[in-house]
């Protein structure tokens, strides 16, 4: 306490070299020094590993991982599996998209021009999003089994009967059905943030708009679109990345099937490795498979900055 | 909106006629909240209904709602589905692995927004550019970098795994959170002669409440939710978390519907009453977590 007067000049004038900055540094360093280990160590040698492995050949036992060269993209290429659950995936990832995102931005504005009952319908309509994939997996595998699951017998009751079907085992009706699961799961995710979002929007803006005869759809259009749209672009890459990296709901509700009809290419390197024992073949889809997201999030967040800047 | 078009009648009806728009919007307004709740719930409903149901009630019945409750469906569930190993198996993992991620990413957080050091902008850039890479890319590689490791079928391999895919996502958390805060309680104790660990620990931290909240809840969350990294962690029943050991329970004691939907609800109860309890936080971390 007795040198204040003299500790606050000589820290304000930081030197740029000596023992003064390296402490400096050194502290920063050990602040960060768990986070970048971690990462160094989890995330970071793994994704490098898996590219390395993606080139050899390993049964997930022995020690041996002998190289292969190409030989597993060659394999990759000519897996009808692996292709199957690509081309599902994108169906997922456009019905999460823009049916998921749809009912989210509607539902969002609703619950936002309500006086009453906001906290009920934000906190029933984010609930399903707490819950777990294998909770939603068993859940609705029972709810849409064929025969006595209830959705037949509900449709049964109210005259529907003629729907009544193999949810999940019809080849061509599966697929939509699992994305719809997908999405009952996974809208509020979308829908809180829009719901922050909108409530971020200035009330003045509504206000003048308002004074200047704007009619509903105009005051959507020229405000709160243009508002949210930071928001919207966050919303639709997340919701994009997480239905395409879906896994836990297929994997419990259908394990891709009927035949590979709802197979997703996270449950595909699943099955390639822990089922079929080709670690190779698997790394080598992950590395495809990941190097799409990846690019896909760099090319999104590229846009989004440059929007932004503009 | 069609008031405007009719405006020349009388006045009786320009007056009444917004009111009257307003009130069928307002009704087809809370229809459609209402629809959308019933959506939302019915599932959850249905399974606490078919979990106090006999199997044959369940596989029959027409009226939704348990005849006679049947209680035991829950201590069946319990017992042969080992349930309260599981539960406090994700207790453990998912307390350990949200103190691990709050005391990690709060460090490095505060560290971004506050510190000054050399290469700070490529560490800023590690933190980001790993949030892109998605989990199928690399559960294999982990699984295999475990097994050297010898943290297959281990808690602390699962926990640090669970704690490094909570960095990224919470340092920014923490970090945004810190660059909003006033500088002058920090420099008073840096005045004061403290040193940086000091002045983190005793002046940072207890100040961070409402951010390590936000990163708490939703970390929390998503560790209890985990299962890509359980599956292929744990063939050790004892050792699994509750959503991998309910899928060890169905596949194999095969057990009858209500048994199985008494199990996930019991599996939900936990998370449901602190998702109720918590939801501010929750709808702030998630806001914040996407959006910063």
């Amino acid at each position: 306490m007795t040198t204040p007067q003299l500790a606050v000049p000589m820290r304000r004038r930081r030197p740029p070299y000596g023992r003064r900055a390296l402490r400096r540094n050194l502290i920063g360093w050990l602040f960060l020094a768990p986070a970048i280990a971690l990462i160094g160590i989890f995330t970071i040698t793994p994704f490098a590993q898996a590219i390395l492995l993606s080139f050899q050949s390993w049964d997930g036992v022995s020690p041996d991982t002998p190289w292969v060269g190409l030989a597993n993209y060659d394999f990759v290429a000519s897996d009808p599996i692996f292709w199957a659950s690509m081309r599902n995936v994108v169906f997922f990832g456009v019905v999460g998209f823009f049916l998921g995102n749809g009912i989210a931005l509607v539902m969002a504005l609703a619950v936002n021009s309500v006086a009453r009952g906001k906290t009920f319908f934000r906190t029933v309509f984010y609930l399903p999003g707490v819950l777990s994939v294998v909770v939603v997996g068993l859940l609705f595998s029972f709810i849409l089994a064929p025969g006595s699951g209830i959705l037949n017998r509900l449709l049964g009751l109210v005259g529907l009967g003629a729907l009544q079907q193999n949810w999940l085992g019809e080849p061509a009706v599966a697929l939509p059905v699992v994305a719809a699961v997908f999405v009952w799961f996974h809208w509020g995710f979308g829908f809180l943030l829009f719901l922050a979002g909108l409530q971020d929007v200035p009330k003045e803006l509504y206000e003048a708009a308002e004074l200047d005869g704007a009619n509903r759809w105009s005051k959507f259009r020229y405000i709160t679109w243009p508002q949210l749209a930071p928001v919207t672009s966050i919303v639709s890459l997340l919701t994009l990345l997480a239905a395409l990296q879906i896994f836990g709901t297929v994997q419990v509700l259908t394990n891709g099937g009927p035949g590979q009809h709802t197979m997703v290419p996270t449950l595909a390197i699943y099955n390639e490795a822990f089922v079929n024992w080709r670690y190779g073949s698997a790394a080598a889809m992950s590395v495809i498979f990941g190097g799409a997201l990846v690019l896909l999030s760099v090319v999104q967040l590229a846009i989004t900055r440059r929007r932004s800047r503009a | 909106m069609s008031s405007r078009t009719t405006g020349r009648v009388d006045e009786m009806s320009i007056a009444s006629e917004p009111r009257r728009g307003v009130r069928l919007d307002k009704v087809g307004l809370y229809g459609l909240l209402g629809v959308a709740a019933l959506i939302a719930l019915f599932p959850l409903l249905w399974m606490l209904s078919g979990s106090l149901q006999s199997l044959t009630e369940l596989l029959s019945n027409d009226s939704f709602l348990p005849a006679d409750p049947q209680w035991g469906n829950y201590v069946t569930a319990w017992v042969q589905g080992e349930l309260g190993v599981y539960l406090r198996n994700s207790v453990i993992y998912t307390g350990s692995a949200v103190i691990g991620i709050l005391l990690v990413s709060s460090l490095a957080g505060y560290a971004l927004a506050r510190l000054d050091f050399a290469s700070k902008g490529v560490f800023t850039f590690v933190i980001l550019a790993v949030m892109i890479i998605p989990a199928p890319a690399m559960f294999l590689a982990q699984y295999k970098l475990l097994i050297s490791l010898g943290l297959t079928n281990n808690p602390v391999g699962y926990v640090l795994i669970l704690i490094t895919s909570g960095i990224p996502m919470s340092t920014l958390i923490m970090r945004s959170f810190f660059v909003s805060q006033p500088r002058a309680l920090e420099e008073a104790a840096a005045l004061d002669g403290a040193g940086p660990l000091r002045i983190f620990w005793h002046v940072i931290l207890p100040l961070a409440r409402p951010g390590l909240a936000a990163v708490a809840v939703i970390q929390g969350l998503g560790a209890w939710n985990e299962y890509l990294m359980a599956l292929v962690l744990f063939d050790d029943n004892s050792l699994m978390p509750i959503q991998r050991g309910l899928t060890a329970f169905t596949s194999a004691d095969t057990p009858q519907q209500q048994i199985l939907l008494a199990a996930t609800t019991i599996s939900i109860v936990p998370v449901v009453i602190f998702y109720l309890m918590a939801q501010r936080h929750i709808v702030k971390g998630i806001g914040a977590g996407a959006i910063k």
